[in-house]
């Protein structure tokens, strides 16, 4: 259910290192080849992809030679105070207290968008046509994320299966499933980075890197001011990047007193 | 109507009945159900997991990767943590390699060409006997163009050439041409030079586009995250120069703006002023180096390129003040570069002093030949392919009776498209061994398709850029889905026949004896110990099973360099050097790029990487080049113009996009559009860029180059 995330045992987030991260779209990927998203024709159009990870180019708005640029990949914030889990009629997304992980649950979606629409930050997508894979090709769907028909929203899970996954081998391993080492479940998108900007762990876990990274004076969040507290967070040495993750005034400086204590909506 | 009062409780309780009874919700969750549970949509096969390990030659420097399994059925490709050249990672062209088994544009099996674009299926056999005839009858007037320099495919190749009596074994152009022709040639260096990022402090990527797609990306990448801790202080400087915001520069902590084809220029700018600090080299031409750098003054360098003395003063000061610095010269589209630039950047490496130290330039053994007869790879190297064609479209040389083509499109992919489609059109006969339908197979006589790299026995010796020798074996992760048969068996199978004696009778067995080969040099399976920690600790493990690692996809890897006898500065082809500023016919200079994502020469862009598209780069049938708004004012266009670039060679098509962080007098312009052939996903989206990349005869090396290509810019 919906609510403050702070009181969960374990929080699965992630950390985007913005100064290490090239544009080069492997995560992109791997991302829909684990999740089995359909190859579209339309993919290249950034209103009718299906793919739940996107990324984007950031530019300071200089002329040249002070232009500079950067990329921003966006998988799903799993805000710890979710607008798109309160907004469903039918109890198709929740906020899942063990991890905080928003999920979907697809048969039960009945496609009105409105979580879409409370979404600040697109990260969910709406299936306008049946998936239709090349002859042959669904021949490599994986097990793990079942497919979609046309009417449904779906939107990234941090690779749930993948937490599954690792619980099932840390508990025949005689490890504690509720509190994994680093690196023990990782997302696709984060494993095949090849820079590794991408750095996933749970951020209540004091030695998983990830949690050093969120409280790193220079991580910040994707609107963090409208108070959703993503569990996605930015690192980034440069300070017009900052200025881009939120709305400022004129004026502001986006060093200082930004921080929400979230919370403020929903 | 009136209502009773036993009307009235029956109301009541058929309502409350309804409502408090779960059939109403079970029924609507069950419509919801239902209603998505289309027949047409596939169900998720379940079975046990695995992960195999497997090579993807999606592109030139290769991939290893890891194949996850579903009950035996290829499901999805990661990367390869042990392997030193994934890590784990995986660059975005072969991260689809499975689902690339099915691609709409795969050829499902062997087809002779019957009219005009038209093909029709035949058996292995007929293939096969027609290949062998065609192969009598040309003898000496055969050709061969790979797209795969690293496997050992090639040796099976220039084996049967030599047994014909032709030479004519091409590579497609690459990095390691024009590292060969500098390093060894000019500068009289042994060995192919290789780099050692992972040891290194500081970084100049001169050119090269080092963390996108020049050499080994995936290996550049992940020694640029580890020198870049998150959140903590950087353990590496790393510099960038290009005429725009690359994706290297994007994440570099220096940026310099040169211009295509400034390089050389910038790096004698440099040398410049390390010399006026003090530094030197033992080579025998330094005097002349040296006073050709003196000439390269701030001032000079400035008026010729446009970067700035302070510019160059940074970028001096980061490499001298660093303990490991290191300059990486490359092309951006790494091939068609100018061995003047690389050559002007390795004598800075001579001059930093980093030659054979850790963190440095080292020079690294070729692996040992096998194939009875076959060239070794420094000696293909030195076949250059557009040089040939060229001479083939002017009539200066014969045009081969029979051409064989194997993992590569030169139809799509050289430069000056048009000249050198020509050159290929006088070929007699064309055997495309292709898997997919590409441009090249399209027009060819006979197709024989290759397996995926997934499905057939291959192997990867040391990608060029890689800072240790390495070798990894490719096993069959499944077996072909479409009819294909491995076309270096089809080619022994043909020697065989035309009466060549290569010495195997398959490739299975080629590469055990290379294995074997392997085996009886200096090296260590990879793993526990990575080169670059071996190269850092001056020593390597010994002793491990060679062939059980490599059969387990591990690398094996040897920090072995060639020694080397007295490495020249090439002062006397740098003096040769010199920017040309674009004339005014003709007066802009186009900057291509090479992205993974969009595909490489040989692999259209797989349709799973459509989503890694921005809009500044493609959107539709449209695809866009890049300018700043002052350039785009000088030249009168504006946002979303349509465009033709041209240059002497050709011209293509785009969209204008105001890109501010590209340096004025420049368009960028991405590689990997304007398709003809393939399928849907493929075809038709934007243009083909190589159609306007001019060739040019470098003086002083006579190398075919296309590194500062001017062109013009006009409406329509």
């Amino acid at each position: 259910m919906a609510g403050n995330a702070s009181h969960f045992k374990i929080r699965w987030g992630m950390a985007i290192d913005l100064d290490k991260c090239t544009g080069c779209g492997a995560c992109v990927v791997s991302c829909q080849v684990e999740n089995n998203n359909a190859p579209s024709m339309d993919g290249d159009d950034k209103l009718r992809t299906v793919n739940w990870l996107k990324v984007y180019r950031l530019e300071n708005g200089k002329t040249f030679p002070d232009a500079d640029v950067a990329y921003l990949p966006r998988p799903c914030m799993q805000c710890g105070n979710p607008s798109c889990v309160p907004v469903c009629p039918v109890v198709a997304t929740d906020k899942n207290e063990e991890g905080g992980i928003v999920s979907q649950v697809y048969p039960r979606c009945i496609g009105c968008r409105y979580c879409m629409a409370a979404c600040p930050y697109h990260s969910r997508v709406f299936n306008w046509f049946d998936p239709v894979w090349p002859k042959g090709m669904e021949k490599t769907l994986t097990p793990f994320t079942s497919t979609r028909p046309r009417g449904v929203v779906e939107k990234c899970h941090f690779c749930h299966h993948r937490w599954n996954m690792a619980k099932e081998k840390a508990r025949k391993d005689g490890l504690d499933p509720m509190s994994l080492p680093e690196d023990a479940y990782i997302p696709a998108c984060a494993e095949v980075c090849p820079t590794g900007a991408l750095v996933f762990g749970d951020l209540n876990n004091h030695d998983h890197q990830v949690y050093k990274l969120a409280h790193s004076p220079y991580a910040r969040r994707l609107l963090e001011r409208l108070g959703g507290d993503p569990q996605v967070y930015y690192v980034s040495r440069r300070e017009w990047v900052w200025k881009q993750l939120d709305n400022y005034l004129p004026g502001e400086d986006p060093a200082h007193g930004t921080k929400a204590k979230g919370g403020a909506h929903g | 109507m009136s209502l009773t009062r036993r009307g009235f409780l029956f109301v009541l309780g058929a309502g409350a009945g309804v409502t408090f009874s779960p059939v109403l919700w079970k029924l609507t969750d069950d419509v919801s159900i239902w209603t998505q549970n289309w027949s047409w949509i596939p169900r998720l096969q379940y079975g046990a997991l695995a992960k195999k390990p497997g090579l993807s030659k999606a592109f030139g420097g290769g991939a290893p990767v890891q194949v996850l399994t579903v009950a035996g059925r290829p499901a999805e490709a990661l990367g390869n943590p042990d392997h030193p050249l994934s890590q784990g990672g995986i660059p975005a062209v072969a991260a689809p390699e499975v689902q690339m088994l099915y691609k709409e544009a795969r050829v499902k099996g062997p087809m002779k060409k019957v009219g005009d674009g038209k093909f029709e299926p035949i058996a292995w056999e007929d293939a096969e006997a027609m290949l062998a005839a065609k192969l009598k009858e040309a003898g000496a007037a055969t050709a061969m163009i790979t797209g795969d320099v690293n496997g050992t495919t090639a040796e099976v190749f220039s084996g049967l050439l030599k047994g014909l009596g032709s030479s004519d074994v091409y590579p497609m152009p690459c990095e390691q041409q024009t590292a060969a022709k500098g390093w060894q040639d000019v500068m009289g260096g042994r060995g192919t030079p290789g780099f050692d990022i992972e040891n290194s402090d500081c970084i100049l990527a001169l050119g090269a586009d080092l963390l996108e797609s020049w050499g080994t990306p995936v290996r550049n990448a992940k020694a640029f995250g580890r020198t870049r801790p998150t959140g903590e202080k950087p353990g590496a400087t790393w510099i960038a120069c290009a005429p725009l915001k690359t994706r290297t520069v994007a994440v570099a902590d220096i940026f310099v703006a040169v211009p295509p084809g400034g390089e050389a220029t910038f790096a004698l700018g440099l040398a410049n002023m390390l010399i006026a600090a003090g530094a030197s080299t033992g080579a025998a031409d330094f005097d002349a180096f040296k006073s050709l750098a003196a000439g390269y003054t701030p001032a000079k360098v400035q008026d010729l390129i446009g970067v700035t003395p302070e510019a160059l003063k940074k970028v001096a000061e980061a490499l001298r003040a660093a303990k490991k610095p290191l300059v990486v010269p490359g092309s951006a589209i790494s091939q068609g570069g100018s061995a003047v630039a690389f050559v002007a950047g390795m004598a800075l490496n001579l001059l930093l002093g980093n030659v054979g130290k850790p963190g440095g330039v080292r020079a690294l053994p070729e692996l040992p030949t096998v194939v009875s007869g076959a060239l070794s790879r420094d000696k293909l190297l030195d076949n250059d392919l557009v040089a040939w064609l060229s001479a083939v479209e002017s009539g200066k040389k014969a045009a081969p009776k029979l051409l064989m083509v194997y993992e590569a499109n030169p139809r799509y992919a050289l430069p000056a498209a048009a000249k050198l489609g020509a050159a290929l059109d006088k070929a007699g006969f064309v055997v495309s061994f292709s898997s997919f339908m590409d441009e090249t197979a399209a027009k060819a006589d006979l197709i024989m398709p290759n397996p995926l790299s997934l499905e057939r026995y291959d192997d990867l010796q040391t990608p060029y850029g890689s800072g240790f020798a390495s070798y990894t074996l490719g096993t069959p992760v499944t077996k072909p889905v479409a009819n294909a048969k491995s076309s270096a068996d089809v080619l022994l199978a043909a020697a065989q026949k035309v009466g060549v004696n290569l010495g195997f009778s398959s490739f299975e067995a080629v590469l055990e004896a290379k294995m074997a080969a392997v085996e009886g040099l200096s090296g260590f399976i990879a793993g526990e110990t990575q080169p670059w920690q071996a190269i850092a600790q001056g020593s390597a493990p010994m002793g491990a099973a060679v062939a059980d690692g490599l059969k387990k996809g591990k690398a094996w890897a040897s920090i072995r360099t060639v020694e080397q006898n007295g490495i020249q500065t090439g002062a006397a082809l740098l003096a040769k050097a010199g920017f040309k500023k674009p004339a005014a016919d003709f007066p802009l200079l186009i900057a291509p790029l090479f992205q993974l994502n969009m595909g490489t020469p040989s692999m259209a862009m797989p349709e799973y990487n459509l989503p890694t598209l921005q809009e500044s780069e493609a959107k539709g049938a449209a695809m866009y080049v890049g300018l700043n708004a002052a350039t785009a004012k000088a030249v009168g266009v504006s946002q979303g113009d349509t465009v033709t670039v041209s240059s002497e060679a050709g011209s293509f098509k785009a969209r204008v996009d105001i890109d501010e962080s590209v340096m004025p007098g420049v368009v960028a312009a991405y590689l990997g559009f304007g398709h003809t052939a393939w399928d849907k996903f493929a075809k038709g989206r934007g243009d083909n860029v190589n159609k306007a990349l001019a060739i040019a005869e470098e003086p002083g090396t006579g190398l075919s180059t296309w590194a500062a290509v001017a062109v013009k810019i006009a409406k329509g």
